[in-house]
């Protein structure tokens, strides 16, 4: 087994995708190129995510109501479409985060015990 | 909150801004521009998928892809001209048969009766204890009527009217019969109708010497009248005396079965309300229901009022009930369609329903060489939904095609309809075409057909593995388990619809071709009959009606051609009035369980003429006449049902003649049993009664002639004439002409019947055919595994076979178990019906199917026979 093959990127477990974007736009408003990007740095490249996917994936939390986007001026000068958390988008972030972290919590132990045994 | 949906061209611009931003960074990451592009590109992954998911969710996707759909499947079937061709025609013939059948219900039973809110009027008619065909519809004797009318209080307004009356109405010298009908002068006012031009007519015209005003049906002012308006006002003959038109009701007025073509007042004269007047049943009760009053308080009232009438009138009244239904649902009773229709509905109903289990099997079939185009489309990323509605689309637009074709169809079908039933004039009276209720009728069945045309190829495709119907499909051994359930389901089912049908269709064809050709007990062959009623202006008394007769009959009887004629109160078979007897030396029944017979008043050539074999004794003779002593004639089984077979001649009876009990008369002859009615089977009690000693008005003349008895049509018309220039005739046809028109719908009914099962018998056929046939095709390289490993063909064919037998025995066992009970449903629904041998009909039915159904899978299994098992393992 190499260790390449151990370093390439992980696919996104399913549903994380919307709870990843809530985080990243926390931090505050950004496109959706950006959010890729970021999605991808902060998970020290460790997670790979389909551009295409992402926008069905604003479009759905948009019509939630859970974010909101109006068109801006992006750093380097262009125009892109800038999304931004609406106040149930930040719960909804809240709840999320903290399920997810029990759930991983959970799996956690349930891998290490069998590690220890 | 109001949210303004994206556009299209947004999200692209949004894409767009997404790969600039992407490429720019690669850039500057060293990469040249192109390659920026191309990895931009390649990161974000398929554009259009991610456009089509956008678009998918905007709301413009249904109506988009519904047009999507509807042209993709229209480009499909003109690619398969001959697959669209089969799969209309078929739908289009089981929806046209559907429209046509349905036209009769949407003018017989939906139609409302024409008057303000019709269904607040209730008829009331009495009940018979005797048994017999819609007892429960009998009239009403006039004293009743008086009596209930006034004992009501849950009615605004009571009337009655009598609508089975004719009267000879005169118009410039031409004498004419015609249907009339006697009615109370409230009678329009209950009905809630008003007449075209003129008025109804006044309170106190039904009284005597008042009451010669007429009312004309809109039918007969054209006819006889050229829709003159002039006509209100002018003085008609009706009955050799003078009347007054004074209205001329609207052309839609007119009660469903009833033809009355003039109406006159009905007078209640003293005689009408005697004792003896309440044996003569004869009117119809209308009343107009108070507001908040319902028709289960007006029943629960009628049989109040009824039940102390038979307790004040046990003699005339015991025994007898009183029925209230409202009008429409009279009407449609009365008119005893509703069993007809409902079996030919039913009928249609399967043969549509195995008319869309042969075009599910065809789209079914052709879904499976579609499935590696199913498949591509659903991993190019086409939802399953989609691919369902697109199939379903498929189900709709061959069945909106078929619905156009079969409703063009149904057009001609319903003039055929109409052209074929125009023998009865009731029938014919009731306009039926192609009207609102059927168009959506036809559109109702389009779309069901669509649903079962288009539900089994969808379920299918949904359940379609793309990845093993991307590799050679042909690697699949055989098709997967549930479509052969679904087509085995299929099949089974076809064929016990077909059993049912075919059953069904045989004991009614055989129920009804046995009375048809049934021995009616008389020479019904070169007959000609005429009837005519001789009126009291000029017929006065008994001298003066035997002098008529004998005048008629010895004119009647020097036509060349003409062999003997006789008088009859009523035709052979067409269903005589019954008579209350009493038997001497018997006890006396209480009067609602005395015995009856159909009674006949006959000259002394009756027997001779009608061809009536006399068994015993004697026939009537010249000398039998009022002065000498009272004599009568009965059948054989007035010996064996009345007399108990004891020795008849000499026998003494009483016929209870208008409530009065008469003299007795002694039992002469008898003679061989007529059928009560030529169309059904049942014998009853005759009793003959001598016309020179009880002579009657109204009758029939018959005469036998040596050659085709309609070429005496119009000397017979000239005899009569040369008696009474002014009598007018009715009725002028031979004997067979009666029984025809008195079988009414029966012939037309079973070949309507007969084409339809036979119809079904076809259509199921090529369902089997396509059916094993696809699967076949399916299996081939399964076959081919089999004979590669040893399997001759004829094993193949063998085990073919077998499978089809195991199919068609399943349906046949189902089918039979559904058409278990037929028999005795057909026995309680059609009166005068029996169904004999009917375990003959399901044998011969039962391997009629197998072979057919043996036939269909042969042609198909053969072709499986001949498969080189190379060929069938190398390539699909």
């Amino acid at each position: 087994m190499s260790t390449q093959e151990n370093k390439k990127p992980l696919s996104l477990l399913q549903g994380t995708l919307d709870l990843l974007i809530l985080r990243i736009l926390a931090a505050g408003s950004q496109h959706g190129q950006g959010i890729a990007r970021a999605i991808q740095q902060s998970s020290e490249e460790d997670l790979l995510v389909e551009h295409g996917a992402l926008y069905p994936a604003l479009q759905r939390l948009e019509v939630r109501g859970w974010i909101s986007a109006k068109w801006g001026t992006s750093s380097n000068n262009r125009t892109a479409r800038f999304y931004s958390l609406t106040a149930v988008g930040r719960k909804q972030l809240l709840k999320e985060t903290a399920k997810w972290k029990r759930q991983a919590a959970a799996i956690g132990r349930i891998l290490s015990l069998a590690e220890e045994g | 909150m109001f949210r303004r949906r994206r556009q299209d061209s947004d999200f692209s611009a949004e894409v767009e801004a997404h790969i600039q931003h992407e490429s720019e960074r690669l850039r500057e990451q060293g990469l040249s521009d192109a390659e920026a592009r191309a990895a931009a590109r390649r990161a974000f992954g398929n554009v259009m998928q991610a456009e089509e998911r956008f678009h998918e969710s905007g709301r413009w996707q249904w109506g988009d892809q519904l047009w999507q759909d509807l042209r993709f499947s229209l480009r499909m079937l003109a690619k398969n001209p001959g697959f669209a061709a089969v799969a209309v025609i078929t739908l289009a013939l089981g929806i046209a048969i559907n429209a046509t059948m349905f036209s009769l219900v949407s003018a017989f039973l939906l139609r409302r009766p024409p008057g303000r809110e019709p269904e607040r009027v209730v008829v009331i008619s009495t009940v018979n204890p005797v048994p017999g065909f819609q007892t429960d519809a009998t009239p009403v004797s006039a004293p009743n009527y008086i009596s209930w009318k006034a004992a009501s209080k849950c009615f605004v307004d009571v009337t009655a009217g009598d609508p089975n009356r004719r009267v000879s109405l005169t118009v410039e010298n031409q004498p004419e019969s015609v249907r009339s009908a006697a009615i109370s002068p409230n009678y329009f006012d209950v009905l809630g109708v008003s007449p075209e031009i003129g008025r109804t007519f006044l309170i106190s015209e039904d009284q005597p010497g008042q009451d010669h005003v007429a009312i004309l049906s809109h039918d007969l002012w054209e006819r006889r009248f050229g829709s003159d308006p002039s006509v209100v006002g002018r003085t008609i003959r009706v009955n050799r005396e003078n009347y007054d038109v004074v209205g001329v009701m609207p052309k839609d007025f007119q009660l469903l079965g009833y033809t009355t073509q003039v109406w006159t007042p009905l007078v209640i004269n003293t005689a009408d309300q005697s004792p003896a007047a309440r044996n003569d049943r004869s009117l119809y009760m209308f009343a107009r229901l108070k507001p908040n009053v319902t028709v289960e308080q007006a029943r629960a009232e009628a049989v109040t009022v009824a039940r102390r009438t038979a307790d004040a009138f046990p003699e005339s009244e015991k025994g007898w009930g009183v029925a209230v239904r409202t009008l429409p649902d009279f009407l449609i009773y009365d008119f005893s369609i509703s069993t007809g229709l409902a079996i030919l509905m039913t009928t249609v109903g399967f043969v549509l329903l195995i008319a869309c289990a042969n075009v599910a099997g065809l789209l079914l079939a052709r879904a499976a060489g579609r499935r590696k185009e199913l498949a591509i489309r659903i991993s190019l990323g086409a939802g399953r939904l989609r691919v369902v509605r697109q199939l379903l689309t498929e189900g709709l637009v061959i069945a909106v095609l078929g619905g156009g074709t079969g409703l063009l169809l149904a057009y001609w079908g319903i003039n055929f309809m109409r052209a074929s039933l125009s023998f009865n004039e009731a029938i014919s009276a009731v306009p039926f075409r192609l009207d609102w209720n059927v168009l959506l009728y036809a559109l109702g069945i389009s779309i069901v057909c669509a649903v079962l045309c288009g539900v089994a190829p969808a379920l299918n495709a949904a359940r379609t593995d793309i990845n093993t119907n991307l590799k050679d499909e042909s690697r699949a051994a055989s098709a997967g388990r549930s479509q052969t359930r679904l087509r085995t389901v299929m099949v089974v089912g076809e064929i016990a619809l077909a059993l049912l049908l075919l059953v069904g269709t045989g004991l009614l064809i055989r129920a009804i071709s046995d009375v048809h050709n049934q021995n009616l007990g008389f020479r019904a062959d070169s007959l000609l009959t005429v009837s005519f009623r001789l009126d009291d202006a000029r017929y006065k008394g008994a001298a003066k009606q035997i002098a008529f007769v004998n005048d008629v009959i010895r004119h009647v009887e020097q036509i060349p051609g003409a062999e003997t004629a006789a008088v009859t109160s009523d035709l052979p078979a067409t269903g005589a009035s019954s008579v209350t007897l009493r038997v001497k030396g018997q006890q006396d029944l209480p009067t609602n369980q005395r015995m009856t017979a159909l009674d006949f008043v006959v000259s002394t050539d009756y027997f001779r003429a009608a061809g009536i074999p006399l068994l015993r004794g004697r026939t009537f003779t010249e000398t039998d006449v009022a002065a000498t002593p009272s004599v009568v004639m009965v059948n054989q089984e007035f010996v064996h049902r009345i007399l108990q077979d004891q020795e008849p001649l000499g026998k003494q009876i009483g016929l209870v003649v208008s409530g009065a009990p008469s003299q007795w008369s002694e039992i002469v002859g008898v003679v061989g049993n007529v059928k009560t009615y030529s169309e059904g089977t049942e014998d009853d009690p005759e009793v003959y009664e001598a016309f020179l000693q009880r002579p009657v008005g109204s009758m029939s003349l018959m005469v036998r002639s040596s050659s085709d008895p309609n070429g005496l049509a119009s000397a017979l018309r000239n005899a009569v004439a040369q008696v009474d220039a002014e009598l007018p005739l009715s009725g002028l046809m031979s004997m067979r002409a009666v029984i025809e028109y008195q079988k009414g719908g029966n012939p037309f009914f079973m070949g309507v019947l007969g084409t339809f099962a036979v119809m079904a018998l076809i259509l199921a056929g090529i369902g089997i055919y396509g059916l094993v046939s696809y699967s076949v095709g399916q299996r081939r390289h399964e076959f081919g595994i089999r004979m590669a490993l040893g399997a001759t063909g004829s094993d193949v064919l063998r085990m073919i076979l077998w499978q089809g037998i195991k199919m068609t025995a399943a349906g046949v066992a189902i089918g039979t178990l559904l058409a278990l009970p037929l028999p005795r449903v057909f026995d309680s629904l059609f009166f005068g019906i029996h169904v004999r041998e009917p375990w003959l009909y399901f044998i011969v039915v039962a391997i009629t199917i197998l072979m057919v159904a043996m036939v269909a899978t042969f042609v198909p299994a053969r072709r499986a026979q001949s498969i080189d098992p190379m060929t069938a393992l190398r390539v699909e």
